[in-house]
C-alpha cells in the first residue's frame, strides 16, 4: 500500500479516526492492528518475518535487561544480520565468490534459490538491532509490553522505508495520550502534500529523463547525459525525502513525531555535512552502532579514515546487493577522507578570499561542489552495475554535445518547463526551511492563507503530477531497500 | 460547538478542494460534441420534448440524423449512443436519459448485441455521463477494471492536458452548454469505394456467453421501456458490414423473447430507403452524412406509419427544430 494510493487514502483516515476515538488503553493495539494490516497489504508472505523480528526483539530485550549477556546480544544480532544476508545478499555473495574463484581459475557456479525479499526488512531489522543494543547498553529500558515493542518496529508510517525508529525517541510516545490537535493535523497534512508534490511533480517526472538516458547513454550528447545525472540527484532527493515527508506527516496527524530524515542536504558545504543531512536516521544509526564501536575518531587519524570507509562501504551494501552500491558508498567515504585531509589547506584559502569563510559566493561554490561530487557518486547508484556506470561516464565525455530532438530524452518541452518550475519551487521552499519549518509555519498562519496555499498545492500536484493513464507509476526508490 | 469548529472547517476545506478539483476536471476534460455520448447537449433539450430516442453504437449516431427526420416527419428525436457502446452501457444511458425525456418510442440499433463484453471506448461512453447513481452503477458494472479509477476521477485520464489548454477549454467549463443542431448525430462525409462485391458477411465473433449477457442487457432495456410505457424497436440499419442471414434470424427470435419489443432487419434495405451503397456509405458499416439524411427521413416516415405521432412542442422549441431541419437540408446532399 503506497502512500500515494487510493487504498492508503482510504486506510489512513480510518486508522487515524479509530486511533482518536478509542480509549487510551486500546489505541496501541489498534495502531498495531492497522500497522500489521498495512504490512499484510505489502504481501502476506512477508508478515511472518516481521512478527518473528518483533518476538525476538521483545523476548531478547527483556532477557538482555535481566542478564546483560553479550552472548545473547550477539546471538540476536547475528540472527538479524543472518536474515538480512539470506534474503538480500546471498545471491550477491555467491556471485561475488564465484567471480573471485573464476579469477583463480576455479569454475564454481552455485545454484542459489531466488528468495523473496520481505518489504521494509532493512528498515525494521535496523530498528530492532538498535533497540537491542540500546537495551544492552542500558540506554533504554526493555519494553514490558509486547504490543508496544511490536508497534515500535511495525508503526506503519515508518515501516516500509523509514525513518528508522530509535527506541528512546519513539517508544515513550506510545505511552502518552495524543489528543486530536488541529494544528498538528494541519501540519502533518501539509507535510504529506508537500511530499506528494516532490514525488509526483518532480521525482517521477525526472525519472522519465533519467531512465531514458541511463538506458542508452551512448545515444545522447554529453550535455544530455550530464543533465540526466544531475536530474537523478534531484530525483532521488525528491523521491526519498517525499517518502519521509509523507511518513512524518502521517505520523504527525496522529500526534507522533518521527525523526526528520532530511535537512536540505544539497545546501551542505561539505560531503561530511551532506551525510549529516541526508537519510539522517540511517546515518545516525551507522554512527551510533558501527562507527563509534569501531573506534570512531578516538583511535587516531588513520583509523578514523578507515572507519569512515568501512561505514560507507557497509552503507552502500545496505542500499543494495551489488558492487555498484559498494563503490557508491566507498566513493562517498573517500570524499570525506579527502575532504578531511585537504580541509586545513582549503580553510586557509577560503579565509584569504575577500568575502571570508562564509561569503555567499564561497557557500555557493561549496554547495556546487557537493552537488557535483554527489552526482558523480549517484551515477553508480542509479546505473545498477559498474559497466553501466562506466557507460554513463563515457557518455558524459562524449565529443557530441547534444543529440536532437529534446523529446528524445523522454519528455517534451512542456514537461521540462514543469520540471524546471517545480525545481524552483523546491529550491525556494528548501531555502525557507533552513530558517523555519514551512509546514508548521503554514499551519499557524491565518486561515485564508492556509487555504490558498494548500488548495494551490493540491491543484498543482493533481494537475502537474506524473500519474494516471499515460504515465508509468514509479514506486519509491527506497522501497526496494 | 467549539470542539467541532476545527473538524467542521476541515470538512469545509474538503468541500472547497472538491470544488477546485471538479473545476480543474471540467477545464481539462476535452470538449465532446459528436461521436456519441453528447450528454451536455442532450440535457439542454427541453424536458419531455423528444418523440424518438435512438440508442446504440456508432451505427446509431452516424446513421440517424434527428434534424433530417424532423424535416420529413415532424418527429423530434435524439441519438444517445456511444462509440462501440455495449448493451450494458446502453441500459444505463436509457435510464439516465429518461430522467429528462419521455419518448414514445426507443429505437435501438442492434449491432451492439454482437459486441464483446468490453469494447474500445468505455472511457468516453461512461466518462461523459452525468454524475449520479446511474453513472456509478454503470462504471461498476460495465467498465474494465483498469478504467474504473479514471471514470470516477476524470483527472486521472485528463490531467496532463494542461499542455494543450486553450481559452476555449476554460470558457467551456465556465459557460453552460446549449442545445445544438446535431441532436446526437455525427455527420461523416467520405464515400466508401469498395461496394462492387456487395455486403461483407461474417459469422458471430463473440462467445455465446457474451451474446447471452448482451441479450440479458437488452431484456433489461425492454423492461425499462415497458415500465415507462415506451415501445422498443431493435433495428439493424442498412450496412455492408453484415452478419450471415442465420445470425439475424436467430437475433430476431432472441430479441422477441422480451415483450414489447419489435425487431426490424433493415440491413439490406438500401433500395427501399432510397440509399445507394456506392454513394451513401461512409465505410463498410456506417452511412455517410448524405445517407444518414435519407435514411433518417425514411425512418421518420416508417415511424409515422407505425402510428407514432409528433407531440406538441412549444413555439420556441418548434422553431429550434425547424432551424435544425433547415440546417441539415442545406448540407451534405
Amino acid at each position: 500500500m503506497s502512500f500515494l494510493s487510493l487504498s492508503y487514502f482510504a486506510f489512513f483516515p480510518l486508522a487515524a479516526l479509530g486511533y482518536f476515538l478509542l480509549p487510551q488503553r486500546g489505541r496501541n493495539l489498534w495502531l498495531l492492528g492497522c500497522s500489521w494490516f498495512f504490512y499484510l497489504c505489502a504481501g502476506p508472505a512477508y508478515f511472518p518475518f516481521l512478527a518473528g523480528v518483533c518476538l525476538v526483539s521483545y523476548f531478547g530485550g527483556r532477557r538482555l535487561e535481566e542478564t546483560r549477556r553479550k552472548g545473547l546480544l550477539v546471538f540476536c544480532l547475528v540472527l538479524f544480520i543472518g536474515m538480512l544476508f539470506l534474503f538480500k545478499y546471498l545471491n550477491f555473495g555467491m556471485e561475488t565468490l564465484s567471480r573471485l574463484l573464476a579469477l583463480a581459475g576455479l569454475d564454481w557456479s552455485p545454484m542459489v534459490p531466488r528468495l523473496l525479499l520481505p518489504a521494509g526488512i532493512s528498515f525494521y531489522l535496523f530498528a530492532a538491532m538498535g533497540y537491542l543494543i540500546d537495551v544492552y547498553r542500558g540506554k533504554v529500558e526493555a519494553e514490558k509490553s509486547f504490543v508496544k515493542t511490536a508497534l515500535f518496529l511495525s508503526f506503519f508510517p515508518a515501516l516500509l522505508s523509514g525513518p528508522i525508529g530509535r527506541a528512546d525517541r519513539l517508544l515513550p510516545q506510545f505511552d502518552s495520550r495524543h489528543e486530536f490537535d488541529a494544528a498538528g493535523c494541519r501540519e502533518g497534512f501539509y507535510r504529506f502534500l508537500w511530499g506528494a508534490f516532490k514525488k509526483l511533480v518532480l521525482a517521477d517526472r525526472l525519472a522519465v529523463v533519467v531512465d531514458t538516458v541511463f538506458a542508452g547513454p551512448g545515444q545522447f550528447g554529453s550535455v544530455q547525459v550530464i543533465a540526466a545525472a544531475c536530474a537523478f540527484s534531484i530525483q532521488i532527493y525528491c523521491d526519498f525525502s517525499a517518502y519521509s515527508d509523507m511518513a512524518v506527516g502521517s505520523a504527525r496527524i496522529m500526534g507522533f513525531d518521527l525523526i526528520e530524515n532530511f535537512r536540505t542536504p544539497y545546501f551542505s558545504r561539505s560531503v561530511a555535512e551532506f551525510w549529516r543531512r541526508w537519510h539522517i536516521s540511517l546515518s545516525t544509526w551507522f554512527r551510533d552502532y558501527l562507527y563509534i564501536p569501531l573506534g570512531g575518531s578516538r583511535k587516531g587519524t588513520g583509523r578514523r579514515y578507515c572507519n569512515i570507509l568501512v561505514v560507507f562501504a557497509v552503507s552502500g551494501l545496505w542500499h543494495g546487493a551489488a558492487l555498484s552500491f559498494v563503490v557508491w558508498g566507498l566513493l562517498n567515504g573517500l570524499y570525506q577522507v579527502v575532504g578531511a585531509v585537504t580541509a586545513p589547506a582549503r580553510n586557509r584559502l577560503r579565509a584569504a578570499l575577500p568575502g571570508g569563510e562564509d561569503g555567499a559566493l564561497v557557500k555557493l561554490w561549496q554547495m556546487g561542489w557537493v552537488f557535483l561530487l554527489s552526482t558523480v557518486a549517484w551515477v553508480f547508484f542509479e546505473a545498477g552495475s559498474l559497466t553501466a556506470a562506466l557507460a554513463v561516464f563515457r557518455g558524459m565525455a562524449s565529443p557530441v554535445l547534444w543529440v536532437p530532438p529534446l523529446s528524445g530524452m523522454g519528455m517534451d518541452r512542456w514537461e521540462f518547463l514543469a520540471a524546471g518550475v517545480g525545481f524552483l519551487i523546491l529550491t525556494a521552499v528548501d531555502w525557507y526551511s533552513t530558517r523555519t519549518d514551512p509546514a508548521r509555519k503554514l499551519a499557524e498562519s491565518p486561515r485564508w492563507l492556509r487555504w490558498v496555499v494548500s488548495l494551490a498545492l493540491l491543484l498543482v500536484v493533481v494537475v502537474f503530477g506524473s500519474y494516471g493513464s499515460g504515465y508509468d507509476a514509479q514506486s519509491f526508490i527506497y522501497g526496494q531497500f | 460547538m467549539k470542539r467541532w469548529k476545527e473538524p467542521l472547517w476541515g470538512l469545509a476545506w474538503v468541500a472547497a478542494a472538491a470544488l477546485c478539483l471538479n473545476f480543474a476536471a471540467d477545464v481539462l476534460r476535452p470538449a465532446h460534441t459528436d461521436y456519441g455520448s453528447t450528454w451536455e447537449a442532450y440535457l439542454c433539450e427541453p424536458e419531455d420534448s423528444i418523440d424518438v430516442l435512438f440508442l446504440g453504437s456508432s451505427y446509431a449516431y452516424c446513421d440517424w440524423n434527428p434534424g433530417a427526420m424532423y424535416g420529413a416527419s415532424g418527429l423530434t428525436g435524439y441519438v444517445m449512443g456511444g462509440s462501440e457502446q455495449t448493451p450494458g452501457i446502453t441500459y444505463w444511458y436509457l435510464k439516465e436519459a429518461l430522467k429528462t425525456q419521455s419518448p414514445s418510442v426507443v429505437v435501438m440499433e442492434g449491432t451492439s448485441l454482437f459486441f464483446d463484453r468490453y469494447q474500445n471506448y468505455t472511457q468516453i461512453n461512461l466518462g461523459y455521463m452525468p454524475w449520479g447513481m446511474n453513472r456509478v452503477r454503470a462504471i461498476l458494472e460495465c467498465a474494465e477494471e483498469d478504467k474504473k479509477l479514471g471514470l470516477f476521477w476524470d483527472l486521472w485520464f485528463y490531467h496532463d492536458r494542461w499542455k494543450e489548454l486553450t481559452a476555449a477549454d476554460v470558457k467551456k467549463a465556465l459557460l453552460p452548454a446549449g442545445a445544438d443542431h446535431l441532436k446526437g448525430h455525427t455527420a461523416v462525409d467520405q464515400v466508401f469505394q469498395q461496394t462492387e462485391g456487395g455486403p461483407f458477411l461474417s459469422e458471430m465473433r463473440q462467445s455465446e456467453e457474451v451474446y447471452r449477457q448482451n441479450l440479458e442487457d437488452l431484456a433489461r432495456i425492454a423492461r425499462l421501456c415497458a415500465d415507462n410505457g415506451i415501445d422498443l424497436i431493435v433495428t439493424i440499419n442498412p450496412t455492408y458490414s453484415q452478419y450471415v442471414p442465420e445470425i439475424y434470424e436467430r437475433l430476431g427470435e432472441d430479441v422477441l423473447v422480451s415483450r414489447n419489443v419489435r425487431f426490424i432487419n433493415w440491413s439490406d434495405h438500401f433500395e427501399e430507403a432510397g440509399l445507394d451503397p456506392a454513394v451513401h456509405l461512409y465505410d463498410g458499416g456506417h452511412l455517410n452524412q448524405a445517407g444518414a439524411k435519407i435514411f433518417s427521413a425514411w425512418t421518420g416516415e416508417r415511424l409515422l406509419e407505425m402510428g407514432y405521432a409528433p407531440r406538441e412542442q412549444t413555439e420556441e422549441n418548434a422553431a429550434a427544430w425547424k432551424a435544425a431541419a433547415e440546417y441539415w437540408m442545406g448540407r451534405g446532399s
